[in-house]
């Protein structure tokens, strides 16, 4: 098991998947740190020199991923709701924001779409 | 609702049923001839009376129509079916990349010599097959020669077929060697017209006149981004060891190199190597002081510098899959940006010596094969080649193909480094050598037809004038299970 920023990762894990992993860090940013540090896309987790592991979790905390990114959207929300905007609104009672019919298929607004946002 | 009887069993049945008993008994062909038995037959069948036999033995009426089944709870999953055991990681890919080069079920062919030192520069062996010898099948299985395409899995022992071009290209690398030169060649040519075999024979030949030969399998491995790679500290511009692949690379060297470099030992003292190697001390030693894949770039270099270090055999130097070191590799340096394949040191190695600017003192070869099944597009190349090509073609160089001026890909690393190549184009066999290798396989007892013009100008016309690997297709394509 390899241990980066509080969380376990198998061996066989491929290095990109295990970024991927982490909330608000996508293609584009994994691409980006695998450079950074000379791995190569396809390495597992287990083929990493613990210098390469610890940089890396060093790397991760200076970004704005996890709870801190999720908190960045829901600021967002707040001040949205806070100015008393239409949006503000509609994502405090959990409706879709931009003009979708609501009579039917609103699954994904009702469960993303709350002040406190949690995915 | 279906009937519980299929309808032509039935009909098969009534003949057998209602044909008077002495009809039936009587002898086939007469009860055929009898227009009574025929009229008694199914109206719309054409199997007409068929097998007067058969409807004396079982009457024609035991099969059932299945019809619709009905099964009870089918979306069900039935979650306890044992699927048998997962193959262990890697285990697919060891089986797909297998090589296997020999078959007990092939017959022996009488009269096989093994190759000797001397054979391949002899023109009266052009168009005669002979057998690697084991050791040398040993050291080419080291150096990863064998490809899993090639079908040495039907044959009893792994043989080639020595044809004009593998003449023409041994004598030109022991002239090189012999004048202290090296000879720099890319092997080129359309697909399955035996580019790496000629390679493999190449190193058979170095092999047999002990020289050193390191090979690079694929070419692919190296800038596909599927190896580990690191920056070398303190290089301007900025160049990248990859240093698991030299691990490898340093140990199969070591593997296939064994004879050579038990009589050889150091010239250079390598203060920069953790281990302590002093001056005089074997060169297996240096060789297997690479353990583990941090240090192993700066083995190799001292490797290589041993290598090259004057008074040594002369040395081979191959690759094969040209394009896909000829193309900007699919790392990424720090900066996000695609590193140049020729900024990968191992490459850069090569590519430099194909281009002239590090010979070897001792004189050798230099061969890369381009492949035609896997190769990204790499213009520049298919341009310095066809430019090359023309060039050395001896009738006039007036059609030189000129670059597209309209097209801006090309790379000028790539031309610089094809600028004074040779080119040596593989096509198809002569009728003699088909005729030759056609009756090795006859020998071998896979091809199961008299060897004689017309089979082998036939094979020879169904591989496209030739083309080995088309006619093994042809020929033995019924054998590849």
């Amino acid at each position: 098991m390899v241990f980066i920023l509080g969380n376990n990762f198998h061996e066989l894990k491929l290095v990109k998947k295990a970024l991927e992993s982490f909330y608000a860090l996508g293609p584009q940013a994994s691409a980006r740190v695998l450079a950074k540090y000379s791995i190569h896309p396809r390495a597992k987790m287990g083929s990493l020199p613990p210098k390469t592991i610890t940089a890396l979790t060093a790397e991760l905390s200076s970004m704005t991923i996890e709870n801190e990114a999720r908190r960045v959207v829901q600021d967002n929300i707040k001040r949205l709701r806070d100015i008393g905007t239409y949006r503000g609104r509609r994502h405090a009672m959990g409706l879709p924001v931009r003009g979708q019919n609501t009579r039917t298929q609103i699954e994904t607004a009702k469960r993303l779409n709350r002040v406190d946002r949690k995915g | 609702m279906s009937a519980p009887n299929c309808l032509r069993c039935l009909l098969q049945l009534r003949p057998s049923v209602a044909v008077p008993r002495y009809v039936a008994s009587r002898s086939t062909a007469a009860a055929s001839a009898i227009p009574i038995a025929s009229a008694w037959t199914a109206p719309f069948s054409t199997t007409t009376a068929r097998d007067a036999k058969k409807k004396d033995k079982s009457g024609g009426g035991t099969h059932i129509r299945a019809g619709k089944k009905i099964k009870l709870g089918k979306f069900k999953k039935n979650t306890t079916a044992d699927r048998g055991k997962a193959p262990a990681p890697g285990e697919r890919k060891a089986y797909r990349k297998k090589i296997l080069l020999s078959n007990n079920n092939a017959l022996p062919v009488p009269g096989l010599a093994d190759l000797s030192a001397e054979d391949m520069l002899n023109p009266k062996n052009a168009a005669t097959v002979l057998s690697i010898p084991d050791a040398v099948v040993d050291q080419l299985r080291a150096s990863e020669a064998f490809k899993p395409t090639q079908c040495w899995g039907v044959f009893r022992k792994p043989s080639v077929l020595l044809r004009s071009e593998t003449i023409d290209l041994m004598t030109r690398m022991k002239g090189a060697a012999k004048q202290k030169q090296t000879l720099r060649l890319v092997v080129t040519g359309d697909r399955i017209t035996g580019k790496s075999m000629l390679l493999l024979q190449a190193m058979t030949h170095a092999f047999l006149n002990d020289w050193i030969v390191v090979n690079i399998p694929e070419g692919q491995e190296l800038t596909t981004a599927c190896t580990e790679y690191a920056a070398i500290p303190g290089s301007d511009p900025v160049r990248y060891m990859q240093q698991n692949y030299v691990l490898k690379l340093i140990q199969a060297i070591r593997k296939a190199n064994e004879k050579v470099f038990s009589k050889l030992s150091t010239v250079h003292s390598h203060p920069e190597l953790p281990q302590h190697i002093p001056v005089g001390s074997p060169l297996m030693q240096l060789a297997n002081s690479a353990k583990e894949a941090d240090n192993a770039w700066m083995i190799f270099q001292a490797l290589w510098q041993e290598l090259t270090a004057r008074g040594r055999p002369p040395l081979l130097f191959a690759l094969d899959g040209l394009a896909h070191v000829m193309k900007v590799s699919d790392y990424r340096s720090p900066a996000f940006e695609l590193i140049h394949s020729h900024d990968l040191a191992l490459v850069r190695l090569f590519v430099e010596s194909l281009s002239g600017a590090g010979a070897f003192p001792n004189g050798g070869a230099i061969l890369a094969a381009t492949s035609r099944g896997n190769s990204p597009r790499t213009p520049t190349m298919e341009l310095a080649l066809a430019q090359r090509e023309a060039e050395q073609a001896k009738d006039a160089a007036a059609d030189v193909p000129q670059p597209d001026p309209f097209f801006r890909g090309y790379d000028e690393r790539v031309q610089a480094a094809l600028r004074t190549v040779q080119v040596l184009k593989l096509s198809g066999i002569t009728k003699l050598e088909a005729r030759v290798l056609m009756e090795y396989w006859a020998a071998s007892g896979i091809l199961r037809t008299t060897v004689d013009e017309t089979a082998v100008s036939e094979k020879w016309t169904l591989g496209g004038n030739g083309v080995v690997g088309e006619m093994e297709r042809a020929a033995l394509l019924t054998m590849r299970l």
